[in-house]
């Protein structure tokens, strides 16, 4: 049976630039653009690479959402907080290497204390990990 | 296309690196209940994450094709990547979304020729 979703999807992404990007729920251009700064050694990047990624994304917004989701509901909380990302990454294995990129739970009650802007720094200071 | 227009250009460049947070708060969404209500931090911090996960991945992918020589990474790549670090259930479902998508890329690049061929 055609698995019209999937199917329709890909097929519009595949095709031009610009109406694969109004199609995708993710803009290629960007994607890409975030792969070539993560390492210095990225020559060349394929065309379906940023429309994989794409659709990896999506799965892996989905389950730390889920998992942040499952500790706000806990708390009988209906706005998903950033703590409840923060415990969640903490809570789940495959999700260590973000743990640098957030603040402990200890010292986001400290940073709750300072203007947003010191978040912003915080997140900011993997900059130099992410890009040159 | 003038993207560095407006008085602050290191907010462009910051943006540049993190993808829409309206993408990212729409994915988000579709695995919430309708009530569910999102923080504008929250939303912030799944963009910083999102940045990150693509590093992490394209750095591995990338490592991998210096191995082995080559400098164009492709969908293989981010698959054994995904693979790498864990997300085995990520590379499978990415296995089969990139072999469908290659099979239409055939298909559009066989209907070509045939148009071709016929022209001649």
């Amino acid at each position: 049976m055609r698995q019209a979703g999937i199917y329709s999807r890909i097929s519009s992404s595949s095709s031009s630039g610009r109406r694969g990007s109004q199609q995708h729920s993710l803009p290629l251009a960007r994607i890409k653009k975030i792969m070539k700064k993560s390492d210095d050694g990225v020559e060349m990047i394929s065309g379906e690479a940023p429309i994989v990624f794409s659709r990896a994304i999506e799965l892996f917004v989905e389950e730390l959402t889920r998992k942040s989701w499952m500790l706000a509901a806990e708390d009988k909380r209906r706005t998903l907080q950033r703590d409840d990302v923060v415990s969640a990454i903490h809570g789940t294995d495959v999700f260590d290497f973000l743990v640098d990129l957030v603040c402990v739970p200890d010292q986001q009650n400290e940073r709750k204390e300072s203007p947003v802007g010191s978040e912003t720094e915080t997140v900011g200071s993997k900059r130099t990990k992410v890009g040159p | 296309m003038e993207d560095n227009i407006g008085s602050d250009e290191g907010s462009t460049k910051e943006q540049d690196r993190l993808l829409p947070i309206a993408n990212v708060g729409r994915i988000m969404k579709q695995v919430l209940p309708p009530n569910a209500k999102i923080s504008k931090q929250t939303k912030e911090t799944m963009q910083e994450c999102v940045s990150e996960f693509i590093g992490f991945v394209t750095s591995e992918a990338s490592e991998k094709c210096r191995k082995e020589r080559r400098k164009t990474v492709n969908g293989d790549d981010i698959c054994c990547a995904m693979e790498t670090m864990g997300f085995d259930d990520y590379a499978g479902l990415l296995r089969r979304y990139l072999h469908i998508y290659r099979g239409l890329e055939g298909e559009k690049a066989n209907q070509v020729k045939a148009m071709n061929n016929t022209q001649q």
